[in-house]
């Protein structure tokens, strides 16, 4: 059996790999809402209100946000469920769990639970979620097949999986551009404005790792969702699956 | 877009007004309305509607096909009966869910036609992309014969959608 798996491009022991990824986001908590809105032109927001937009999630709704860092999302579902709803923000890094405490306190919002939590065992009961959403988490995730069971596990009957993750680009010159871009222009954003050009060498490495869109979908569908699609957002660079447990 | 602003406004919809669909759940209907080739899978789960645009080979309750005007007509709350009567519809499977699915969509207040406007507004845009690439790639054959043909084709898109190559091309995919 493969006991490595890649980080960026290298290749690195499965072991390792998780104290590695957790090594860039300790590094980079503090500047993370900053260094999205740069990197991305502030599209990232964009992207990321079309998931909510996809969720089909509503007042009462009990919501799981895996790796929801800063917590962007949680306050967007938080606002969706009310009061009668429940929102968790999971992530497996604590650094990134304190700015979004910070994050959410600053929005005026106590009422979501932070769970400190891999996704590869996530801490709850069987069918306990409306919906799970992870974005921009899952290519850091070592064994991605069981994290999706794991999801799969915890979602309700009916309940949807959105996976928000950078993916392949169809076209072949916005290929060339954003290749010249996330290898050239992203560390070196990520040198000047967090002195850190190495995690940001990092994130354009994990990016060309990440399963594409069909085999994404096909992952999905093995974890035991009966229903699985995905939009291209932005040309590709960005897709969105969505799952449902049948 | 399209299928996400239908899926958005039902549940809403459901949501709003409290309707139970549990009468639905676990059902799977497909619509296709064949002229404009356009093919919807509503799923109803745990009292929640799903629409998504392929079934992953899996059983459907009923089958319906209809055309662009009975679509349309659906969502206008025309009754199910007269639809039926006038043979602008064809139900393959539950009947009766077929009904239930059709009395949603009446109460929906979806636009559709502005949807629909949308959808078939990216076909042609589609299609004349198409064109335009088959003459890119037509430098080698004979100036005349070509524009012959690009002249009969896009008269037939024009008049006859359904009846033009790229429409059975986009059909088949």
């Amino acid at each position: 059996m493969d006991k490595t798996t890649h980080f960026g491009f290298k290749q690195v022991d499965v072991e390792k790999k998780q104290g590695l990824v957790k090594g860039v986001f300790d590094s980079v908590a503090g500047k993370y809402d900053l260094m999205n809105d740069v990197m991305s032109m502030g599209t990232h927001r964009l992207w990321k209100n079309y998931t909510i937009s996809s969720s089909n999630v509503s007042e009462g709704d009990h919501v799981l946000d895996i790796a929801g860092g800063t917590g962007d999302l949680a306050i967007k579902f938080r606002k969706k469920v009310g009061e009668s709803g429940k929102v968790i923000l999971s992530d497996i890094n604590g650094s990134m769990l304190n700015e979004g405490r910070k994050n959410l306190l600053n929005h005026g919002i106590i009422d979501v639970d932070f769970v400190q939590a891999n996704a590869e065992s996530l801490p709850f009961e069987d069918n306990t979620f409306d919906c799970v959403s992870i974005a921009f988490g899952l290519r850091n995730v070592t064994n991605k097949d069981v994290a999706l069971q794991q999801m799969y596990r915890v979602l309700k009957k009916g309940g949807t999986l959105l996976i928000l993750e950078f993916s392949k680009v169809e076209n072949e010159m916005l290929k060339k551009i954003y290749d010249l871009y996330s290898f050239n222009v992203i560390p070196k954003f990520g040198e000047f404005f967090a002195n850190d050009e190495d995690s940001y060498q990092y994130l354009a490495e994990s990016i060309r790792k990440h399963p594409d869109q069909e085999t994404l979908k096909s992952m999905a569908l093995d974890a035991g969702f009966g229903f699985c699609e995905y939009h291209n957002l932005t040309g590709g660079i960005v897709a969105l699956h969505k799952a449902i447990k049948t | 877009m399209f299928r996400l602003a239908i899926e958005k406004a039902l549940n809403h919809m459901v949501n709003v007004n409290d309707i139970n669909i549990t009468r639905l759940d676990n059902s799977l209907v497909s619509v296709y309305v064949d002229d404009i080739d356009l093919r919807l899978f509503f799923l109803c789960l745990n009292s929640r509607i799903f629409v998504i645009e392929n079934s992953e080979q899996k059983n459907t309750n009923v089958d319906i096909t209809l055309n662009k005007k009975a679509f349309l007509a659906l969502f206008k709350g025309i009754s199910f009966e007269d639809l039926i009567e006038s043979e602008d519809i064809e139900i393959n499977g539950s009947i009766k869910t077929a009904q239930q699915l059709a009395d949603l969509l009446a109460l929906s207040s979806i636009d559709i036609e502005e949807l629909i406007s949308q959808y078939t507004g990216d076909i042609i845009a589609h299609q004349l992309g198409q064109t335009l690439d088959r003459i890119k790639g037509s430098s080698s054959q004979e100036k005349d014969s070509f524009v012959e043909n690009l002249k009969n084709e896009f008269t037939t898109l024009l008049i006859a959608p359904s009846r033009s190559k790229f429409f059975k091309k986009a059909r088949s995919r």
